[in-house]
């Protein structure tokens, strides 16, 4: 960053390059598309070598690159790793920008002792942008939010693939909303907000005398609007558990797209030392934990947290809470094929996720938090109060398929409720990297602990030694201890030649050792000679001890 | 070869006058032709034994060139270890595009040691190629129908299977090298072929107090003594050593992962449904085929072919998909199936989860489930076929070896000095038995089977356009009504399709007139239509059921010489002019 900024220092002086300046301007103040956060990728690897390994796991079709930067030193691939994942829906920009920049804070601290420890004995994977062809929306001259990539897809399944799209019908270059005037709609306008469309409440004696759609035009006439746009699969509706077939950016099978084939692969056979996924997205599982439910979690298709692993969950939000407040959440349910649930279920590893920032409260003159029965009226309200410009008034328009009728466009702008102003990120971006690292201070870590060499007759030596979890983490999620994909903890002992293992496991293994909890193991061992102990698994490292028998 | 006996022949022919008719060209030969079988095939090929991948490749290769208008080979895809996943296209090419064509699909050898479903499948195109021309109703099927044929997708293990020592149960995975214990190191604890024999057979060690002993009549049989009864032997299990020193035998053997369990339909993970892999079609002979026929909407059908225990399978592979497979469909499966039950004797029409066992992600659920296609997986050889009774007894495989089979199928006892285990015996059915079907029996097994794939490609639809009849309604307007009939078992969609709109809807369009409206008539006798108000020309139906007629009707007010055309991703695509 220094030295970009010197190189605008120089430019203006030379009073040259007018273009890139303006645009270098900008990076500071807004958020980063995809070629800028590839090129803060590279510029972080080129930083921080000895640290980092940038890869891309995969190409989207339209040739993007799905960046990981992995950051850690030593045997990376055998210290307990986390991994940090935005943009998976692609219309969350917010995420990528935290992703990225928990990569960007993490380093700038590489050099102190405290940092240097820590990627000694744990590895990051940092994703930050998972579906670059959907979040390139928010940088296009025409804004909507979209989070499908750039594959053709039939979402509407009519035999066409992406014959319906949205029109910018007043030029604003955002597309929102449509209210047509109509007997048959069932929109009225909000009592309070008459900015805000509600459906109508019939009990009520509210008929509603507005249709709702989206900005555009029924292009294929099949009197579905804009039910078939550009592109694609959503990628936090891609992945393998509870995969939505059949539905509007789903694809037709699951795990269908490079992308997310990218970010399987690699977590599964690159990243195996992965015990915890933080994502960025709209489900939320840390300012409000999930709640167990024995139905669904004792049923042959796991459907529920396992009830130690909704205790990890507890505590981590307790964690999250502290660290971060951002007043009460909206809805942030698990959805069909997403991340989080895919963590979870299919990978076995702890897994949680958040928006990263919602609709703060907004307090009356006698500053309690005001009620709203509405998230857009609420939303309108704080942005009211900090002179957010992210409302698109009702205008009429001409629009073709409603001749005789009046059809007004406005509404909220696209990616006002979950991209905060630009100003707001950085502290975002800080208490979020601050939580990321206290989870990362918990990792599972497995030490060999009360070794005791002891004699144990004529030429017998009895080893004895606690195979211990220093972590918070259990070893291994409870589901994960079921999944194969997890590695169980190894306990393994060497004997030198001549050394004859008279008692006692030359491997074993344990599916989870709790947080704080061990297993004891015990060897007799006849002979003299070196003996090597070593416990462990890449999601909690390997601790190892050396004795010679004499 | 056809060629040489032809010219002979013609020279033998103008010999006699021309009393002779050409077709019977093998009587010169020596042979007299037996019904139902090609007398004199063009293409050499004997189904007494089991073909390698060099054997598939030459085979199929040697019958794509002797019949360039029937029959295509491509390679859908490179398996693991980079061999070509060879696929026989077997269609009519002079009449139609056989990718437009109703069509089947049919694969063997997804389980690599379910070797002989590789036969059935090259069968089926050689026995096509061969009949095309002879026999009437091959010859209409292959100008009608497609067939997709992939002898194996699991080219890299059946190769694993029939080179290095194996059971016939093993491999059943791919090749992908997997650590199955988890101790960081990669199938380092495989099978022994201790005794090199090329198969791995069973160990015995012999033990006053042990629990087993040998059969008095089949001294090969270990038999398990009563409770209360001390037997002769311990029984060891798998012919093997503890390679890697761990206290454990033959625990990482080559792969492992169950190719069936890489599905996308209701896919779960390996602590669910054991033998999944990373995800659906994360192995890559798997998704060649998924590729393949995700291209390819005019499958209508599909034949996986597996073994052994005489089954027609169909799904669902779970009882949580029992509303997936709805009761329209039902008879559908049910129609064809029961007719294997008559082709195959000994052959049992059975749903997978409610008669065989749990399969989460395998091929058929995906077949149905995401493309809406009939499919069935047979289990190849069932003991019924050694003495063709249904009275069986747990020695018929002693017998049938000694009396049929000479005792070639096993290999007797033979001592073995073992190094955890100490003095044993090595011995058991080799790997070619007990899951593969014996030679004498294997050209019959791959004519039953392929004569049952055939019934269920003739079911696939066919669409005829019956009537386009005209009524002048006066003003300049006339309505025209045409009545298109699905004259086979199979609807145009699945009931899970028309849920689901897995394809697009059939279209009936009209070519050659002024169109002012269009509609479904959905009861000719009393006039009730349903107006298509978008698009008019081309009328959209969900469906054409099964032995059914549709009718549609358009309100033209110019063009006298126009065309009714039908087009259906499944159905094929046929016109008819006025």
């Amino acid at each position: 960053m220094n030295i970009s900024v010197k190189i605008l220092g120089l430019c203006c002086l030379i009073g040259m390059m007018s273009v890139p300046i303006s645009t270098q301007a900008q990076n500071d103040n807004n958020y980063r598309s995809y070629s800028e956060i590839t090129s803060s990728m590279k510029a972080l690897n080129n930083a921080h070598k000895n640290v980092t390994d940038l890869k891309s796991v995969a190409k989207t079709s339209s040739g993007k690159d799905i960046w990981v930067l992995t950051i850690g030193s030593g045997d990376v691939k055998n210290h307990p790793g986390i991994a940090v994942i935005g943009g998976a829906k692609g219309s969350h920009i917010l995420g990528s920008e935290l992703t990225l920049k928990f990569a960007e804070q993490l380093l700038a601290t590489a050099n102190t002792e405290e940092t240097k420890a820590l990627l000694a004995s744990t590895t990051f994977y940092v994703f930050p942008q998972v579906n670059p062809d959907a979040s390139a929306q928010y940088f296009a001259d025409l804004k909507y939010e979209r989070d499908g990539n750039a594959t053709s897809t039939d979402a509407d399944r009519d035999g066409f693939t992406d014959e319906d799209g949205f029109e910018d019908l007043n030029g604003d270059g955002f597309i929102t909303m449509m209210r047509v005037e109509n007997k048959t709609g069932n929109w009225t306008v909000h009592k309070d907000d008459a900015r805000v469309m509600v459906k109508s409440d019939i009990a009520g004696g509210n008929k509603g005398a507005y249709m709702l759609l989206t900005e555009g035009r029924d292009n294929d006439k099949d009197g579905d609007f804009n039910e078939d746009g550009e592109g694609g699969v959503n990628i936090n509706q891609n992945f393998t558990f509870d995969f939505p077939y059949f539905k509007p950016g789903s694809s037709e099978n699951p795990a269908s797209e490079n992308e997310t084939r990218g970010v399987l692969d690699f977590l599964f056979e690159e990243a195996r030392n992965t015990f915890a996924v933080i994502s960025f997205g709209p489900e939320n599982n840390l300012s409000t934990p999930l709640k167990y439910n024995r139905g669904a979690a004792s049923k042959r298709v796991v459907s529920g947290w396992l009830s130690d692993d909704i205790d990890v969950n507890k505590m981590v939000s307790d964690i999250y809470n502290e660290t971060i407040s951002l007043g009460k959440a909206p809805s942030g349910d698990p959805q069909q094929g997403d991340l989080l649930q895919w963590a979870y279920y299919h990978y076995g590893r702890y897994s949680f996720s958040t928006p990263g920032w919602w609709t703060p409260e907004v307090n009356d003159e006698d500053g309690k938090a005001k009620k709203f029965d509405n998230d857009h009226a609420k939303y309108l309200g704080w942005a009211d109060s900090e002179n957010q410009n992210s409302f698109v008034n009702w205008t009429e328009v001409d629009h073709p398929d409603f001749p005789n009728s009046k059809v007004e466009v406005g509404g909220l702008k696209p990616f006002a409720l979950t991209t905060p102003p630009y100003s707001m990120v950085s502290d975002l971006a800080q208490s979020h990297t601050d939580f990321i690292l206290k989870i990362a201070e918990m990792k599972p870590s497995v030490e060999l602990a009360n070794f005791k060499v002891e004699s144990a007759g004529k030429n017998l030596t009895r080893i004895t030694v606690d195979v211990y979890n220093g972590g918070s983490f259990p070893t291994a999620s409870e589901l994960g201890q079921r999944n194969n994909w997890v590695r169980r903890v190894i306990t393994q002992i060497k004997l030198g030649n001549n050394m004859n293992l008279v008692s006692g496991d030359v491997q074993s293994f344990e599916r989870s050792i709790p947080a704080d909890g061990w297993v004891t193991k015990t060897w007799l061992i006849q002979g003299s000679g070196k003996v090597t102990v070593r416990a462990g698994s890449p999601m909690t490292g390997f601790s190892t001890k050396e004795q010679t028998i004499k | 070869m056809k060629n040489i006996r032809y010219t002979l022949l013609t020279a033998f022919v103008f010999g006699l006058m021309f009393t002779s008719n050409p077709a019977k060209a093998q009587l010169t030969d020596g042979v007299f032709p037996a019904a139902g079988t090609p007398s004199n095939p063009k293409v050499e090929a004997t189904w007494n034994h089991y073909y390698n991948y060099k054997g598939i490749s030459e085979l199929t290769e040697r019958i794509a060139k002797a019949y360039p208008d029937l029959a295509k080979r491509t390679s859908i895809g490179k398996s693991y270890e980079g061999k070509d996943i060879w696929m026989l296209t077997v269609s009519n090419f002079k009449n139609g595009d056989p990718d437009r064509k109703p069509a089947i699909y049919i694969d063997g050898n997804i389980h690599s040691n379910e070797i002989q479903g590789t036969e059935m499948a090259m069968y089926t195109a050689w026995y096509l190629t061969e009949s095309f021309g002879d026999v009437k109703f091959i010859t209409e099927l292959l100008n009608d129908k497609t067939f997709y044929i992939v002898p194996t997708i699991n080219p890299d293990a059946r190769e694993h299977y029939m080179t290095e020592p194996n059971t016939g149960s093993s491999p059943r995975s791919g090749l992908k090298p997997i650590d199955d214990d988890g101790d960081g190191l990669i199938d380092e604890d495989q099978p022994d072929d201790l005794d090199g024999n090329g198969s791995i057979t069973q160990m015995r060690r012999k033990n006053p107090r042990g629990r087993f002993r040998a059969h008095p009549t089949y001294p090969n049989m270990m038999v398990r003594v009563p409770d209360d009864e001390f037997g002769d032997y311990d029984y060891l299990g798998s012919e093997g050593i503890d390679n890697d020193n761990d206290g454990r035998i033959n625990e990482d053997r080559v792969g492992y992962y169950d190719p069936n369990r890489d599905w996308g339909w209701n896919w779960q993970p390996n602590h669910i449904q054991g033998g999944a892999h990373k995800y659906p079609f994360s192995l890559p002979e798997t998704r060649a085929v998924m590729d393949f026929v995700m291209e390819r909407p005019n499958i209508a059908a599909a034949q996986s072919y597996h073994n052994s225990g005489g089954m027609i399978l169909r799904g669902p592979g779970v009882a949580e998909d029992i509303s997936t497979y709805n009761r329209q469909d039902v008879q559908v499966y049910d129609a064809i199936g029961e007719m294997g039950e008559r082709l195959i004797p000994g052959y049992r029409y059975f749903v997978v989860y409610d008669d065989l066992y749990d399969v989460f992600g395998g091929e058929l659920d995906w077949f149905y489930g995401v493309r809406g296609v009939f499919t069935y997986s047979n289990e190849l050889w069932t003991s019924y076929e050694m003495f063709q009774s249904n009275d069986r007894a747990a020695t018929d495989s002693y017998e049938f070896n000694k009396y049929l089979l000479f005792g070639d199928a096993m290999q007797e006892w033979t001592e073995y000095d073992h190094p955890q285990y100490g003095k044993i015996e090595i011995g058991g059915f080799k790997k070619n038995f007990g899951r593969a079907h014996p030679g004498f029996l294997l050209e019959q097994g791959a004519h039953r089977n392929m004569a049952f794939t055939i019934y269920h490609a003739y079911h696939t639809p066919k669409l005829e356009i019956d009537e386009i009849s005209e009524k002048n309604l006066g003003g300049g307007l006339r309505e025209v009504t045409a009545v298109i009939t699905n004259s086979r078992l199979m609807p145009t969609h699945a009931s899970i399709d028309v849920n689901n709109n897995i394809m697009p809807p059939d279209i009936i369009s009209i070519e050659g007139a002024t169109v002012e409206a269009g509609m479904v008539v959905t009861n000719r006798d009393l006039n009730q239509t349903t107006e298509q108000k978008n698009r008019p020309n081309r009328i959209e139906l969900a469906n054409i059921p099964g032995m059914s007629s549709v009718t549609v009707r358009w309100i033209i007010s110019g063009g006298s010489n126009y065309t009714v055309k039908v087009d259906s991703q499944k159905g094929g695509v046929i016109s008819k002019r006025k």
